[in-house]
């Protein structure tokens, strides 16, 4: 049973789904929903994703149904099919997309029938349920994955040892998801891997037909896209193995040894790279030596943020940045077995030091567990307050931080008050970026 | 007009039988609406666009001291994440203190789908009233509450007794209408359920009585004007409109977006209601005159040199100032041209395609025949006949094509591909295509700009040689990505998809 939540760091699971398929290369969603679903979703999620926009085909050029009264009445079939018709005829792309809202499916309108219809066209018609009752945008991404690994990907494909499938950073909810998939694919390959992310720099849908090549499929996160990576172990027998989402030196090394003995290429290859990729990384990192011990850059700091940020920012200002984290906020609406899998990551830190953490989906859940994170000054004489500090969030932790006059870093969903383009915050570079970020925060007045 | 007994407003395809796909032109469009079928027509062909809901959100978001309750499933009034940052922004214009948008969903699930959502709402009202202490509480009430039949009413009803904050109910559910402007009419309809009252002012037999107080005080309501405000208008182009107003003698209050609580009570306080767009406010406006006796003003759209003589006009002649009205229009017209002399030199002859409302787009039309420009193409979001007043001000349209479409920008690229713009005044939405014409692009609204009066009219006109002036970045775009469309739309009618009846 889904609780109320106040102001929701994330959409339904056809936004999910939406923004999923705005990342393929030339895919053509077509939703079955009432008008406003596709432009409020895009709204909600482009801002929030650093002003990811329409793409090719999104936003406002995306094809929809737009159904009304009549349609629910009567049933909307009949004119999705219509709509779908046009959709061929009108747009150039090499896969359509049938994804629906909550009305056409309390109605039980069936899309699969009317996709049907067109499985003779040029390019590939599917059709994917996505009521936004069943779930949120990360539900919505395993959605539409799963519909895809079940209805695009190739059946009976021969494995290749070295290949592998990289899922659990979502797009949209993921502002940097390209940026990240990006680094991540570039250090999986520097370890003789070929690498799926299909969402990824220069990739085409080719790379998702034909992930049923890979012997395994790496979901980097301890929520998203773990049912996906279930129904594709079902459909293609590839296993697959969850390892955190890794930001930073520590965080990667360890991320890069258990990709290749998950992999099977040797832990020989992997403490090569590590080496050398720890060089590179120094030597950059090496440059704020200087400035963060002439005017001491050590921070408290309160971190809020989905599955895949919140414990990893968490470890990487701990273990990395020598910062002190006193609060750490997960947002995502999870059960109980995901709670402790997420809580299980707050263990082995090299700094040993620890937030208190909370799982709460709340946007006043920061000030309210602030007080037990912190101790509330009683107009003491001497009040060892809670400074210098910042605050690691979204855009939602804004006023929170107005309020106690703190630095903030927006890095999880929503981020609208960045642009986004290639930034990354995983891997080395990913690592960097966010040192680099935070830094700046603290040196902009100079 | 009183449909205040009603759950909900009629929808405007029925009560105004306005119509959202159209494409032919002006004059034919013209007749169309007075025909009264352009309610009938719909698209075999479409895509996302805005609906009631979202729209709804549009006004709600605005107002202060307010906690915003979606009811609905997790994504409705997901839009919201990108309207927070500005939301607050903007309310802290009209009041340096005011709190950022706080908004709760009910997040509905299946469970809630099949048993109903009644309590999820209770539990959301409580929160919002105990823990944000609001002044007001907006139910907005998206498709699947409707479909399954919660008793939003019963439940405010229910708790309004219970909590501090005026609560009211928005049914807006997507699904019910195709013109997402009747979004407008049900937040007016809570607002006048809910917030609009006389303000009790305590009589205290103590107090000796002052007839100087009184007189000054019905005085100045003898004098106050309420402005219509939207959504979308700047702070900017309310200082514009209040400055104008100001300079006939008059005082003027600005509703209801950016307002709290207090402003509806005193809203009743004034002797004349003026819209700024036919689009938004009639509803409101006849039921005001109907249940308090308020005279009002629905006509032209104060974007444009002679939109708005003609705006200032209307309102003058109210208060018998018409002659003070034409000193005060003939001063800004002269001061306006001067200014306008050199950018009329570089903008003359270029060519104009406006997309947005219908009221805005024909009034800011005015704007680029001011400027000498030639209007090639036109695209409103819905019509109805509220905009046919808006054509008194533009020449030789006749001939022009008009596109009726909520977005669907299918239709204007393929437009625009025949028409050969050399600028888009565009309304947001579809942007990621109209760029990919090379086109420069000038917003046809923002929060963040002047549109309005006479300092509008400069604004949009050294804006517009400003955007002319480099085109790179949207001739880079359109070079490197290419639209979706296949070549063959292009040979169509644009208006191929576009079903007459039904």
């Amino acid at each position: 049973m889904s609780e109320i939540i106040d102001r929701p760091r994330y959409a339904c699971a056809l936004g999910g789904a939406l923004f999923t398929l705005r990342a393929l290369p030339r895919t053509a969603p077509i939703i079955h929903a009432s008008a406003g679903c596709g432009y409020s979703l895009y709204g909600a999620l482009s801002a929030g994703a650093g002003y990811l926009g329409g793409g090719y085909c999104g936003g406002a050029a995306w094809s929809s149904t737009n159904v009304v009264e009549r349609e629910i009445v009567f049933g909307g079939e009949e004119r999705l099919e219509e709509q779908i018709r046009a959709t061929i005829e009108l747009m150039d792309a090499d896969l359509y997309v049938v994804v629906t809202g909550c009305m056409v499916e309390m109605i039980g309108d069936d899309a699969a029938a009317a996709a049907a219809v067109f499985r003779d066209a040029e390019a590939p018609v599917l059709a994917i349920p996505t009521p936004s009752f069943k779930g949120d945008s990360y539900a919505g991404y395993d959605m539409a994955l799963s519909g895809l690994f079940r209805g695009f990907t190739r059946l009976g494909a021969e494995k290749r040892k070295d290949t592998v499938n990289l899922l659990g950073l979502v797009p949209g909810q993921d502002a940097f998801y390209k940026g990240n998939l990006t680094e991540l694919k570039r250090l999986l390959e520097q370890l003789g891997l070929r690498v799926n992310t299909f969402f990824g720099e220069g990739e085409t849908l080719d790379n998702l037909r034909n992930a049923s090549e890979a012997s395994l499929n790496l979901v980097l996160s301890d929520r998203y896209g773990i049912k996906a990576a279930q129904v594709f172990e079902e459909i293609h027998g590839v296993p697959y193995r969850v390892l955190p989402f890794p930001i930073g030196a520590a965080q990667t090394a360890d991320f890069l040894r258990a990709a290749a003995e998950a992999a099977g290429v040797g832990t020989a290859a992997a403490s090569a790279l590590i080496y050398r990729e720890e060089d590179r990384y120094y030597d950059y990192l090496e440059r704020i030596a200087d400035i963060y011990n002439d005017i001491d850059l050590q921070r408290y700091a309160i971190v809020a943020g989905d599955v895949n940020y919140a414990p990893s920012v968490s470890r990487f200002i701990s273990d990395e940045l020598g910062w002190i984290p006193k609060l750490t906020v997960i947002t995502d609406q999870l059960n109980a077995e995901e709670t402790a899998k997420v809580q299980s990551r707050f263990s082995g830190w090299e700094s040993g030091v620890y937030p208190l953490i909370k799982f709460d989906p709340d946007t006043s859940a920061v000030q309210r567990y602030f007080p037990l994170a912190w101790p509330q000054s009683a107009n003491e004489r001497y009040y060892d307050s809670f400074s210098p500090a910042v605050v690691i969030g979204s855009a939602l932790e804004r006023d929170f931080a107005l309020q106690y006059s703190l630095p903030l870093l927006t890095v999880s969903f929503p981020v609208t008050n960045r642009i986004v383009l290639n930034q990354s915050y995983a891997g080395y570079n990913g690592g960097l970026s966010l040192a680099s970020d935070l830094i700046t925060l603290l040196m902009s007045w100079r | 007009m009183n449909y205040l007994n009603e759950k909900t407003p009629p929808v405007r395809e029925d009560r105004l039988g306005a119509g959202i796909a159209f494409g032919g032109l002006c004059r034919e469009l013209c007749s169309v609406q007075r025909e009264g079928c352009l309610n009938k027509a719909s698209r075999s062909f479409s895509q996302s666009q805005g609906c009631q809901f979202t729209l709804s959100l549009a006004m709600t978001n605005s107002l202060r001291n307010a906690v915003i309750i979606m009811h609905g499933p997790i994504g409705c009034g997901a839009s919201c994440i990108g309207s927070a940052g500005g939301s607050g922004t903007f309310k802290r214009l009209r009041d340096p203190k005011a709190e950022g948008l706080v908004w709760i969903n009910t997040n509905l699930d299946e469970a809630d789908v099949i048993n109903g959502g009644e309590n999820k709402l209770r539990e959301s009202i409580l929160r919002a009233d105990r823990e944000f202490r609001p002044e007001i509480i907006v139910v907005t009430v998206s498709c699947v509450p409707s479909l399954i039949g919660d008793d939003v009413d019963a439940v405010i009803a229910e708790l309004q007794e219970e909590t501090a904050a005026s609560i009211f109910p928005v049914h807006c559910p997507g699904f019910k209408t195709k013109v997402m402007a009747t979004a407008y009419d049900d937040v007016y309809h809570g607002i006048l359920r809910s917030l609009v009252r006389r303000p009790v002012r305590r009589e205290d037999s103590r107090v000796v009585h002052d007839d100087l107080y009184e007189t000054q005080r019905r005085y100045r309501e003898s004098r106050t004007v309420n402005v219509l405000n939207v959504g979308m208008m700047s702070r900017q182009d309310e200082l514009e409109l209040e400055r104008l107003i100001e300079a006939l003698g008059l005082k003027a209050r600005f509703l209801p977006c950016y307002s709290d609580d207090d402003d509806f009570r005193e809203a009743l306080e004034s002797s004349l209601n003026v819209s700024i767009c036919g689009t938004h406010d009639d509803y409101f406006l006849e039921h005001l005159k109907e249940l308090y006796n308020i005279p009002y003003i629905i006509d032209t759209m104060p974007v444009g040199r002679k939109n708005t003589g003609r705006w200032l006009t209307l309102i003058a002649s109210r208060f018998g100032l018409e002659a003070e009205a034409k000193r005060l229009i003939d001063a800004e017209s002269d001061m306006l041209d001067k200014a306008l002399e050199p950018l009329r030199a570089e903008l003359k002859g270029k060519k104009a395609f406006l997309t947005g409302g219908a009221i805005r787009v024909l009034a800011t039309a005015e704007i680029a025949q001011d400027l000498g420009m030639e209007i090639v193409g036109l695209k409103g979001h819905h019509y109805d006949g509220f905009a046919n007043v808006l054509f008194e001000n533009l020449e030789n349209v006749d001939d022009v094509v008009i596109n009726i479409a909520t977005q669907q920008p299918f239709e204007h690229i393929n437009l625009a591909k025949r028409l050969k713009p050399d600028i888009f005044i565009s309304h947001t939405g579809g942007n990621n295509l109209t760029a990919k014409l090379g086109i420069p692009i000038l917003p046809i609204f923002s929060q963040s700009y002047n549109y309005m009066g006479y300092s509008g009219v400069y604004e949009i006109a050294r804006r517009m040689r400003r955007l002319l002036f480099n085109s790179r970045f949207n001739l880079n775009i359109a070079r490197h990505r290419r639209l979706p469309y296949r070549e063959s739309w292009y040979e169509k009618d644009p208006f191929a998809y576009i079903k007459r009846e039904g």
